[in-house]
């Protein structure tokens, strides 16, 4: 069972002691981090399902003012951003911080659990603003002015400990390949949060660089708190379960830090063309192709990482998700790079290609990687393992499916319904021709979002049996395959 | 979340197995990268780079403004566009979508419309093409076969030219026969979708033209109004 035969079992045993009392001491805020992020999420999914909807038919469920296009879509997005991504994200970052840095919790506890309560209830707040009318109209902080500060600080008191288990690491050689970004994370979203609300909200007057600094919120957000998560949990998990090390520890380096010089940069191309001086959009262009640089080398890093070791993808739910995850990273910065260079960014602008490039990088990329690192980290928190592999699959499938039509389908719609507005044999053509024409586009995504909101409430249904301690007890992982493939214990898979 | 519940709580192997099992955590090695990997993000940075260029008016870098996708007139050219004083008046646009028509024409008359010597006639200049517009249209929509003189010179071209009525809207064929009225030095009045529409109502003919059949519409133009502006004061300019 043990993989390391040469220690003595002394010393194995008093590591695995200590790693079970690290996994203790953030089991409380860790899991009330996943589950009632796994709540957001599924409430989001329904809530893309019915905006997408009334895109199409705006006379669905009524003509209320409530659940009107105009406050479901923002509503969504904010639900999958606070409610869900940054709260898986706090999750994973306290514990493979924890368990890389070898240090436990040490008191806080009940700080964590209320700065998550506050967390959750301003939110809630957040989103019934937006429901009951009076959202900001500023994409992705669509909330009201009084929620920022609060969800700072609560965000803050994750991020104090994050940062404080780092500086107690003993840190050896090779230590850095995940925590960097973990650690990186930690510090860019306050960053990126104070700045834009500060900007976008205590600044009088701002016109219309306001939006330009909201492009840039968008993608820096992104980019240097969900990507560097999410690709810190993918460079945690892989060599776990393969057993392989990362391949490359110079490539993973470039890719680090390429990415936290080039993330901030990038948003404003988003108004290419626009109000705003040239040299704003041209850098945020360049930036946006430039980093499909770090994102070139941390695909080809798991790339030399994984060769020959896919079998594992098959087997192990947590490496099923991660895999998947990572090879939407190298899509997402495709996306990004297409939206940003002048040459398509003139058929993509202000198009729906812009929403699947925050799909693929929220969903695609981020939350598949969550779903994995959630996948290994429950099991181990809550004493008992996952019931059953059938939700586990359903949960995968349905996923990649539906992430994946949404992307295509808007990709394909934002190509078309740019070209369109910007051919000369179009211009005498009313606008809502055009939105007309988009019409399948939008039934197809209205489809994908229900297949990934059906995935989710197994999701969310199997999370909440596993943190009430309902789960399988065995000490046996719960795989998706069983094979008699004897070189790769079974065990060591999940 | 205080201890498990459940009444083997106390199986400590069974608790700690999960951790058990786990691998150790590895240092990453030490691989080469591969060469052409490298190549192609240097690639990628020379195409970032061509962003900076362009969008900021190549090397003439202005931090006021520029950018390639304003044009010269500045504002947005399309009917109601937000900026750039007038919009697009008819006689524009028209000319806009007939050049973008006219790449059906072009395949014999050419893009300059200089035609082809002794296979097909030039545009540009041409009697027909300037002269009444009740000619112009019926050639176009019904087609025109057998010898033709234009500019001098003898054409007479195996089939002619191809009716183009069935297969484009009036809309299309008058924008077209705008654009090929007021290019390449031509100057003559606008042809709008009504007057092609009047002469599709009164002409039903399936079979093509001659020169003899035309001599009659030769000199007369489509009755009809032509929206105010340059379309407009062609002819008067004339």
């Amino acid at each position: 069972m043990q993989t390391t035969p040469a220690t003595p079992d002394t010393d194995l045993q008093a590591d695995n002691l200590r790693r079970a009392a690290i996994d203790k001491s953030v089991k409380g805020p860790v899991l009330f981090l996943f589950t009632n992020g796994a709540f957001w999420l599924m409430l989001s999914t329904v809530l893309g399902v019915l905006a997408a909807i009334k895109l199409v038919e705006p006379g669905f469920l009524g003509d209320c003012q409530f659940i009107s296009y105009g406050r479901l879509q923002p509503a969504h997005i904010n639900a999958l951003v606070y409610g869900w991504g940054v709260q898986a994200a706090l999750g994973i970052m306290l514990w493979i911080m924890a368990r890389r840095s070898g240090q436990e919790l040490k008191g806080g506890k009940s700080l964590l659990i209320s700065a998550g309560v506050f967390w959750n209830i301003t939110v809630t707040l957040g989103i019934l603003s937006i429901i009951f009318g009076k959202s900001t109209s500023i994409e992705w902080l669509e909330m009201p002015k009084f929620v920022w500060p609060v969800l700072l600080l609560a965000f803050l008191c994750y991020a104090w400990p994050i940062a404080r288990m780092f500086g107690r690491a003993f840190r050896p050689e090779g230590f850095m390949v995940s925590t960097w970004y973990i650690l990186g994370a930690c510090f860019w979203f306050p960053w990126i949060f104070i700045t834009a609300n500060v900007a976008l909200h205590c600044l009088p007057n701002l016109g219309a660089i306001g939006a330009g600094i909201d492009a840039w919120y968008i993608h820096a957000v992104i980019l240097l708190f969900f990507v560097p998560v999410g690709v810190g949990a993918a460079y945690y998990f892989i060599p776990k379960i393969t057993g392989q090390p990362i391949a490359s520890a110079q490539l993973a380096s470039a890719g680090f830090w390429t990415l936290a010089v080039l993330g901030g940069w990038t948003g404003m191309q988003k108004y290419m063309g626009g109000p705003l001086p040239a040299w704003m959009t041209s850098v945020g262009a360049c930036a946006g192709v430039l980093l499909l640089i770090p994102v070139g080398l941390v695909g080809l890093n798991h790339h030399l990482t994984t060769l020959g070791k896919h079998s594992a993808v098959a087997t192990s739910p947590t490496l099923r998700f991660i895999f998947f995850g990572a090879l939407f990273y190298p899509v997402s910065g495709l996306i990004l790079a297409l939206n940003s260079a002048f040459w398509t960014g003139a058929s993509f602008q202000f198009t729906q290609s812009w929403y699947s490039f925050q799909v693929v990088s929220l969903y695609g990329f981020f939350s598949m990687c969550a779903f994995g690192a959630i996948y290994y980290i429950v099991p181990r928190l809550s004493g008992c393992e996952w019931l059953s592999v059938r939700l586990i699959r359903n949960h995968f499938w349905f996923s990649v499916y539906g992430v994946g039509t949404i992307v295509i389908m808007s990709l394909v719609a934002g190509w078309q319904q740019g070209n369109d507005l910007n051919n000369p044999e179009h211009w005498d053509q009313s606008f809502m021709n055009h939105v007309i024409n988009s019409r399948p586009y939008v039934v197809s995504r209205a489809v994908a979002w229900a297949l990934i909101s059906f995935s989710n409430i197994m999701f969310l249904l199997h999370l909440l049996l596993m943190v009430a301690g309902l789960g399988r007890r065995s000490s046996a992982p719960t795989l998706l395959e069983h094979h008699d493939d004897h070189a790769l214990p079974n065990e060591a898979h999940a | 979340m205080s201890a498990p519940a459940h009444p083997d709580s106390t199986d400590l192997d069974r608790l700690h197995s999960a951790v058990k099992r786990e691998k150790e955590d590895l240092a990453p090695e030490n691989q080469p990268a591969p060469l052409w990997a490298i190549f192609l993000l240097m690639l990628v940075a020379i195409i970032a780079g061509g962003q900076l260029g362009p969008i900021m008016n190549g090397a003439g870098v202005s931090f006021e403004s520029s950018n390639l996708f304003v044009s010269s007139g500045g504002g947005d050219p399309r009917p109601g566009g937000a900026g750039g004083g007038a919009a697009l008046d008819p006689f524009a646009l028209a000319m806009k979508k007939g050049a973008s028509g006219y790449s059906v024409c072009g395949g014999c008359h050419q893009g300059n419309g200089g035609g082809i010597p002794g296979q097909f006639p030039p545009l540009a200049g041409s009697e027909f093409v300037l002269g009444g517009t009740e000619r112009l249209v019926r050639i176009v929509q019904h087609g025109l076969t057998g010898p033709v003189t234009v500019k001098g010179q003898a054409f007479n071209t195996p089939g002619g030219m191809q009716p183009f009525g069935a297969a484009m809207s009036s809309q299309d064929l008058a924008n077209v026969l705008t654009y090929i009225r007021n290019s390449w030095g031509n100057e003559a009045t606008m042809i709008t979708k009504e007057m092609v529409q009047k002469v599709r109502d009164e002409e039903k003919r399936t079979s093509q033209w001659t020169t003899a059949d035309l001599e009659p519409f030769a000199k007369k133009d489509i009755p009809g109004d032509i929206p105010a502006g340059p379309g407009a004061t062609a002819a008067a300019a004339k």
